[in-house]
């Protein structure tokens, strides 16, 4: 069995998106609900939330944009750049502990302690440019953890993978020119579902280019799109990459369940998708894996979907 | 809507008298297929396209691929006012977007240039133009959802969704209107400037509308000209 940390933190649940916003506080109690229940807990390995250093977050966004984040947090400002971005006095705060958060797994497993982790953080990351927020993501966690590991620990290649229903363009646009993290994203068609990007032709730019790969897929086609994703475009590009870490922005809004999307993937597609994964980062990366929670907003499916998440983790069959 | 915002007024052209490798070096240079042909005064009177360029090279060219002097010679005496189309087609600064999209699928051509009253040239609008124009009208080059909605055919239905559209507090980036293949039904697309699209659905839905399953959907219902 694996040694698998698990990033949870009650300041976690601080940012308050206000009303009718579906990325509330609630998902991470339903995450940790299904864990508890299935008797996962004991496995793991606790690891609280601690805020980023500024130098890691300064990695990828520009110090303007910073600074502009946290006045407008602080002065009471209830948005962020779009209307989506719902914010409060805490929102600032709790972002870089969810920035913290995934780095503290990160150096964690590069020191041995753990072999991989799921962070379940909020606000979620994908979305978040370089100078913008967007959304419902203001801190790129997944990129700033990529930055991260390559310049403290000096990792080459990484893989991120990310299987969000919706397309992350911040994490394409940060990587796009580089072609030391290849980033991999399936989801719902972009004429169709937030943000309108990530379309098939966009495999990034300059000498980056072939280090992005999007792949769409149209609504309602489901577990098949998906397991056709994985065997005929997703292993084959990682094998050829051999990436020597992998991160994963896990997304649980493809769910049949999900009302953000419209792609039906079962809560089994989901975990085929995951145990995909753990197989290619023992293939190529000794294992070492950190998943990032980002979207997922079916209160009623998540404690499923985060058990069966954490069960493949730890290396449990499910 | 009109050409004037949408055409490009920094227009490459070439004059009468120029040989035919000039205009294909300005065509490459800036990566255009369209020069218009220009006198004194910026007087407009013929336009030359890629395909004119090629038309008029001589079948020996391309078995030689461009290395025979003989041949170069040839055709460097060629002048672009022999291979250009006299007195094209023109619009004014006036005329809107659609006219120009209309004019284009008629007229086959994949530019227009665009004159004074005096028939002083002042921009050119491609294919190329229009599409970027239409990007921008639909709004897709920002972060939006579509939604697809069957609305009957009715006055005052637009107006139902528009309102709880707006009463979510969601702007709208562009809202397209289609036919459907039921005669009293139709097709409406709103493309919302939002990721946060659960209770705008669930409204409409409470509403009486239905969510159509994008993928039993096309853009083009009707019976085509075959």
């Amino acid at each position: 069995m694996q040694k698998t940390g698990f990033v949870y933190d009650k300041r976690y649940q601080l940012h308050d998106t206000g009303d009718y916003h579906p990325e509330v506080a609630e998902r991470l109690e339903a995450v940790y609900k299904g864990i508890e229940e299935a008797g996962l807990l004991p496995y793991l390995t606790l690891i609280p939330a601690v805020p980023a250093k500024p130098k890691w977050i300064e990695a990828v966004h520009e110090v303007a944009y910073i600074r502009r984040f946290e006045e407008l947090c602080l002065c009471g400002r209830r948005t962020f750049d779009f209307p989506d971005n719902q914010m409060c006095c805490e929102t600032y705060e709790v972002a870089s502990l969810a920035v913290g958060g995934v780095l503290k797994a990160a150096e964690m497993m590069m020191k041995g302690e753990i072999d991989n982790a799921f962070c379940a953080v909020r606000p979620p990351g994908h979305h978040a440019e370089v100078n913008q927020a967007m959304g419902f993501c203001y801190f790129n966690n997944i990129a700033i953890c990529a930055r991260y590991l390559q310049q403290e620990w000096g990792i080459g290649r990484i893989g991120i993978f990310d299987f969000d229903v919706h397309h992350g363009n911040g994490t394409q646009h940060i990587f796009e020119e580089d072609a030391t993290v290849l980033y991999y994203s399936v989801h719902e068609h972009p004429s169709f579902a937030f943000p309108g990007t990530g379309r098939a032709f966009e495999k990034g730019t300059g000498t980056g280019t072939g280090y992005t790969r999007n792949y769409p897929i149209l609504p309602g086609q489901g577990d098949d799109a998906y397991d056709k994703m994985l065997k005929e475009d997703f292993v084959p590009a990682f094998d050829e990459f051999a990436p020597e870490v992998i991160l994963v922005s896990a997304g649980f809004d493809a769910h049949e369940d999900d009302d953000m999307s419209g792609i039906s993937l079962s809560t089994a597609g989901f975990s085929r998708i995951m145990k995909t994964v753990v197989e290619l980062a023992e293939r190529h990366a000794g294992g070492r894996l950190i998943s990032v929670l980002e979207g997922g907003y079916s209160i009623r499916r998540l404690p499923e979907l985060a058990r069966d998440h954490i069960a493949i983790l730890l290396g449990k069959d499910v | 809507m009109f050409i004037n915002n949408s055409m490009t007024r920094k227009v490459i052209t070439i004059g009468p008298d120029a040989d035919i490798f000039e205009a294909q070096r300005m065509m490459s240079e800036h990566n255009i297929r369209h020069l218009p042909v220009v006198e004194g005064d910026n007087k407009l009177i013929g336009i030359v396209t890629d395909r004119d360029l090629r038309s008029a090279m001589p079948l020996e060219f391309f078995k030689h691929q461009g290395d025979c002097q003989e041949v170069r010679d040839k055709i460097q005496e060629m002048r672009i006012r022999q291979i250009m189309t006299p007195d094209p087609t023109t619009i004014t600064p006036h005329y809107t977007i659609q006219d120009a999209l209309l004019l284009i699928q008629q007229l086959k051509v994949g530019a227009l240039p665009v004159v004074d009253d005096e028939g002083r040239l002042t921009g050119i609008i491609s294919v190329r133009d229009l599409l970027r124009a239409f990007i921008n009208v639909l709004g897709i080059g920002e972060p939006g959802t579509l939604l697809c909605i069957l609305a009957e055919e009715r006055i005052g239905e637009m107006k139902r969704i528009v309102d709880a559209i707006t009463e979510e507090n969601i702007s709208v980036g562009s809202i397209l209107v289609a036919r459907y293949w039921d005669e009293n039904k139709r097709a409406v697309f709103p493309y919302l400037m939002t990721n946060n699209v659960v209770r705008i659905k669930k409204k409409l839905q409470e509403l009486g509308f239905t969510l159509l399953n994008p993928m039993e959907w096309y853009l083009d219902q009707l019976p085509k000209n075959e």
